[in-house]
């Protein structure tokens, strides 16, 4: 080779894939094996460098995520019984109050728009919470707390179906609470997710 | 990152953390922080981006601890910081960086201290001037040992484009080092 070896010719020597001519070269050039020396000599120097330590402690804000995670799996979960339950409530209270529009059947109409309300909040939400999305642990903790209240609430609800198929103003009312919590859950989500950016 | 620290993430541990064991998933986190946050450090640009690079790994290996099968030496060790370089890469192919390659002021600058905590602070400074993809680059085949090919898939790039950012960061490097001599 009548021409000293270029950067990839020494980086593939180095890497055990040079070409013959290549290799023939720095045998006999001092300056080309001056430079493939120096290569060594400068990652040597990159793997020396200090490692870093991170300023803050991430453990917290992952434990929490992987917390809130779970416990949504689980709301979920227990989410779909509840709603299950609820129409069949529904169902029974409005083949019971056929001939007359009284106070619990139209608690129950309520009921069910507070349902398909819920549902739609339901749907946008599992759109805006992006599993793995980063985020502090002031919003963090909102949303457990959160997503603890409509827990619950979906208790709540689950309690007053099994026990008393009549009960449908209270019924009225946590659907109502249900709703406005999701609400919140929602905001919080779109509120985080402008402010990361994604 | 201690040999003592990695040596207690044993193989009990893993099987606990895989359970889904808080305890055993925060050992397991806190064994390799450092590793990890200092390839992300390595590779992106700001200690800021870092930060989040060390919290989506944890995160992805904690989510996805259950999957991993590796059993040699090692093998836990060279999965977290896949998932790492993973985690950087697409960060710093999003994050529109500035490619600071082209904008620096050409020629070599350093050769003003002596002896080796000169010399890593050269190089450090080095490394902060190349192109974010260079850097990357020269930091997973040369430091961490990734392939061109391993490299190019991470990227989603080609194996010629792995090698040629190499050959342009080790110039770079040469030129910025003041280590140009006259052939």
């Amino acid at each position: 080779m009548l021409r000293h070896c270029t950067m990839a010719e020494l980086l593939d020597l180095r890497d055990g894939e040079g070409s013959a001519a290549a290799r023939d070269h720095v045998d006999e050039c001092a300056a080309c094996r001056a430079e493939l020396d120096r290569v060594h000599q400068r990652v040597a120097g990159l793997k020396a460098l200090p490692g870093f330590s991170p300023p803050r402690d991430r453990w917290p804000v992952v434990r929490e995520e992987l917390r809130r995670s779970r416990r949504r799996g689980r709301w979920q979960r227990a989410g779909w019984g509840a709603l299950a339950a609820a129409a069949a409530l529904v169902l029974l209270v409005g083949v019971r109050g056929v001939g007359g529009a009284g106070p619990t059947v139209l608690a129950a109409q309520e009921v069910d728009e507070l349902k398909a309300e819920s549902r739609e909040l339901e749907e946008v939400l599992q759109r805006v919470s992006r599993e793995g999305r980063v985020m502090n642990g002031v919003t963090a903790t909102v949303i457990i707390r959160l997503e603890d209240r409509i827990a619950v609430i979906d208790a709540g609800i689950a309690e007053i179906q099994t026990t008393d198929n009549s009960v449908t103003i209270e019924l009225r009312d946590l659907w109502r609470q249900r709703v406005q919590l999701i609400d919140q859950l929602v905001i919080t989500h779109v509120q985080q997710a402008s402010y990361v950016g994604y | 990152m201690t040999e003592i620290t990695l040596a207690a993430v044993d193989e009990l541990a893993i099987q606990r953390a895989k359970s889904g064991d808080l305890t055993a998933l925060e050992g397991l986190c806190r064994a390799y922080e450092g590793t990890v946050y200092t390839l992300a450090r390595r590779v992106c640009r700001t200690a800021e981006d870092a930060e989040e690079v060390l919290q989506e790994t944890f995160l992805e290996v904690c989510r996805s601890i259950k999957k991993f099968r590796g059993t040699a030496p090692g093998s836990l060790a060279a999965w977290i910081k896949k998932i790492t370089a993973s985690k950087a890469l697409i960060r710093i192919r999003y994050e529109k960086y500035r490619e600071t390659d082209e904008l620096q002021e050409e020629g070599g600058w350093a050769g003003r201290r002596d002896g080796d905590v000169g010399l890593q602070l050269d190089l450090e400074a080095a490394l902060g001037r190349l192109s974010e993809t260079s850097k990357a680059v020269v930091w997973l085949h040369d430091v961490e040992g990734y392939t061109h090919e391993e490299i190019a898939e991470l990227m989603g790039k080609t194996v010629s484009f792995s090698k040629s950012q190499l050959s342009r960061a080790h110039a770079r490097l040469r030129k910025l080092l003041g280590e140009e001599v006259q052939c």
